[in-house]
């Protein structure tokens, strides 16, 4: 074990004795076991030490009838994630002292069946109760995620979810003359459905509740069962914008763990269709924020571009959102040199008509008026909520794990994080301006690496990989890191996955955005954020 | 001249039937060949995105930039669906997202159609039995279908001439 990780687990060991904390290093994470009481003051003492909080996930434990609980925490100074698990059949909440923690307990609740105790908010968060009638392919034996507790389990003391068959139970502040705005899940522009439930008194917001889940297909449990190196397909389906990063990230988890070295010219390639990603995602964000304040001007030629690197995209990659490129191993196919000099090209001139669109967006003041000190999220929330990706970063909390946790081609290519300090709608459309360019520059950078050699790794069988082995894999996506937490079933199937989009982190800090801001502003402070539903709801 | 050139202008796409992109060939014999009927200058559109990937709803964005610029066919995306005259839904059909479906269907007036976008909605595609999947995903299996558009997601062109299409079933259809 280095240095710097068995300090930093005597440093966390401090809440325990010795024997009860069994810490193991891995290449991808750091992983801590210990019983399921000491596993609050654990997470406490991991935050201590220079955690910050990531994900909890659950998977079935060996041991029967029990669950597994996992929570990782990202460890800057590690420069990896440090994971705390633990089994048992029911658990101590930790959202009452790591508020981000509280849908990742929600849901972990309803998977598992198991308690937790200390949890305030039992409200069913990915099947709705008005909809459970309609599931039919949860249970998949009695182990299995989905489960709901059988009636005997639920006379020994499990109780049904609170709102389970009615109302799912918003709540205001109870101020005096507040009344409630009900919008969606189906929303009046081209978006994806959710549902808020804004508590106004007049025009402030007081408080908004975000309901998610209407878009909750399965995907985590789907892929359980089925090669590890076959689902690359149904990961791309998690969220359309986000598919190379989060295929990258699947692809890195199931690579630790079978050891499987990526060649360099994939990494490159990798890196490559990452920043392609980020760029249209952001051009999207760019323009939505121009096209809410209604300056129409600005927002189609953040259109026009935006559609000309999708044309880009389906030119050089063969699908317009960049699928199908990544697999376990490397890349499915090598770049020809002629799409890599369309690359070029295309972004020499990107640039010039940017910088133009820039101009204009930036010198329009109606523009500023809206955008600044609008959803201004405080550094101390960020924090607080784990927010991730450029809400966290425009708030001058960095947190691009491109540069704190590299991976891949990052490793050799530093990265200049774009860090804001307002923290309202401004900031965020400079961090998102600042990372755009900050793509070109890396793309440009790696296409004159000029790297040659093989995409595809010779030894990616998978076939007499052990059972009940773990890895994380993470990226970051347009909209923030993501996390993937892989484990091996038998001959190469795959036994558990459990992803953490970045939406899924934020979602909880657009609430705290709008705090105090008028209705009308809120289109603008979600486009702003621009979080995925279909990447939260799995 | 290199497409990026001409940004701060921005220049539509020429539909024309000898185009190297298949999707506008397509769309220019239909056009040709278009009768002319009640709906087939101007029709409203609702889209509801049951449980897509979110890239269905992208690419419909998309028709909206102005190389696409779906408003010359006469397409319009409306906010309720009330106004709309034409629906379109992206899946596969999640089981938390079947009551919103029907609901909007019938909050439409008649005459109307519906187009299922994507794999999703038209087969189920990948995730078809996944336990969050309403029965096969497809959108058939909740209300009626008109037009199908193929694609994992099809293209702006392709949802454009999907929506005509289902534009022109409508002056088939009884008020």
């Amino acid at each position: 074990m280095a240095r710097p990780v068995h300090s930093f687990v005597c440093e966390i060991g401090r809440v325990c004795s010795k024997a009860e904390l069994k810490a193991s290093e891995q290449p991808s994470a750091l992983w801590v076991g210990v019983k399921a009481q000491k596993l609050p003051d654990l997470c406490l003492a991991c935050l201590q030490a220079g955690g910050v909080f990531d994900s909890a996930f659950t998977y079935p434990s060996s041991i029967s009838s029990h669950w597994a609980a996992v929570y990782v925490f990202c460890v800057p100074k590690l420069s990896k994630p440090v994971v705390l698990f633990s089994h048992a059949k029911q658990f101590h909440s930790v959202s009452a002292q790591i508020p981000a923690a509280v849908w990742d307990e929600r849901k972990m609740r309803e998977i598992s069946g198991a308690d937790f105790i200390g949890l305030n908010d039992l409200r069913p968060i990915i099947i709705h109760p008005e909809s459970a009638k309609f599931v039919t392919n949860p249970l998949r034996g009695a182990h299995a995620p989905g489960r709901r507790p059988s009636a005997r389990e639920r006379s020994a003391g499990h109780e049904e979810p609170a709102g389970h068959g009615s109302e799912y139970g918003f709540a205001g502040t109870g101020e005096e003359g507040e009344f409630q705005i009900p919008v969606g899940p189906v929303h009046a522009g081209i978006i994806e459905p959710g549902h808020f439930r804004f508590h106004v008194g007049g025009e402030p917001i007081h408080k908004l509740e975000v309901r998610l889940s209407f878009l909750h297909r399965g995907i985590e449990d789907f892929a359980c069962g089925r090669p590890m190196d076959g689902v690359l397909p149904l990961i791309e389906q998690v969220s359309a914008d986000e598919s190379v990063a989060n295929g990258v990230a699947y692809a890195q988890a199931v690579e630790s763990l079978a050891s499987i070295e990526v060649p360099r010219k994939a990494e490159s390639l990798r890196l490559i269709l990452l920043e392609l990603e980020r760029i249209y995602s952001h051009l999207a964000d760019l323009g939505g924020m121009a096209m809410d304040v209604g300056y129409y001007a600005s927002s189609s030629r953040f259109a026009t571009l935006r559609e000309n690197m999708m044309r880009l995209n389906g030119r050089v990659g063969g699908s317009r959102f960049l699928r199908g490129l990544v697999v376990v191993g490397g890349m499915a196919r090598d770049m020809p040199e002629d799409s890599l000099r369309q690359i070029r090209t295309s972004l020499r001139l990107f640039s010039d008509s940017l910088a133009k669109t820039e101009d204009l967006t930036l010198s329009s003041s109606t523009f500023i008026d809206r955008a600044f000190s609008t959803g201004r999220v405080s550094p101390e929330v960020a924090r607080r909520l784990s927010l991730v990706g450029p809400v966290a970063r425009a708030s001058g909390v960095p947190c691009d794990a491109r540069k704190h946790f590299a991976y891949g081609a990052y490793r050799s290519n530093a990265v200049r994080e774009s860090l804001g300090q307002g923290g309202d709608v401004f900031s965020r459309f400079m961090v998102k301006l600042g990372e755009v360019k900050e793509s070109v520059r890396l793309i440009e950078h790696q296409l004159a690496q000029d790297i040659d050699g093989p995409v595809l790794s010779e030894r990616r069988d998978l076939s007499k990989l052990p059972s009940g082995r773990m890895a994380l894999g993470w990226t970051e996506a347009p909209r923030g890191s993501c996390m993937f937490l892989v484990r091996s079933a038998n001959k190469g199937a795959l036994g558990r996955l459990a992803i953490r989009t970045a939406s899924w982190r934020n979602w909880i800090g657009i609430q705290e955005a709008v705090r105090g801001n008028i209705t009308a502003d809120f289109p603008l402070i979600n486009k702003s954020f621009n979080l995925s539903y279909a990447g939260a709801d799995l | 001249m290199h497409e990026f050139d001409a940004l701060l202008s921005p220049k539509t796409d020429r539909i024309y039937a000898d185009s190297p992109d298949p999707a506008i060939r397509e769309l220019a014999l239909f056009l040709k060949s278009r009768p002319l009927s009640p709906f087939s200058r101007s029709i409203a559109v609702r889209m509801v995105d049951c449980g897509s990937s979110n890239d269905v709803e992208l690419e419909e964005g998309l028709t909206n930039a102005p190389q696409v610029d779906c408003e010359r066919f006469g397409i319009h995306f409306v906010a309720s669906p009330r106004h709309a005259d034409v629906l379109i839904a992206s899946g596969p059909v999640s089981v938390n997202m079947k009551l919103a479906l029907e609901k909007t269907y019938r909050a439409m007036s008649r005459p109307k159609a519906v187009v299922a976008a994507g794999d999703g909605a038209c087969t189920g595609g990948l995730l078809a039995g996944a336990h969050g999947v309403y029965k096969s995903g497809r959108v058939e299996e909740v209300i009626p279908v008109d037009v199908k558009v193929a694609g994992n997601p099809p293209a702006p062109y392709e949802l454009v001439l999907g929506m005509l299409k289902a534009g022109q079933i409508l002056s088939k259809k009884r008020i």
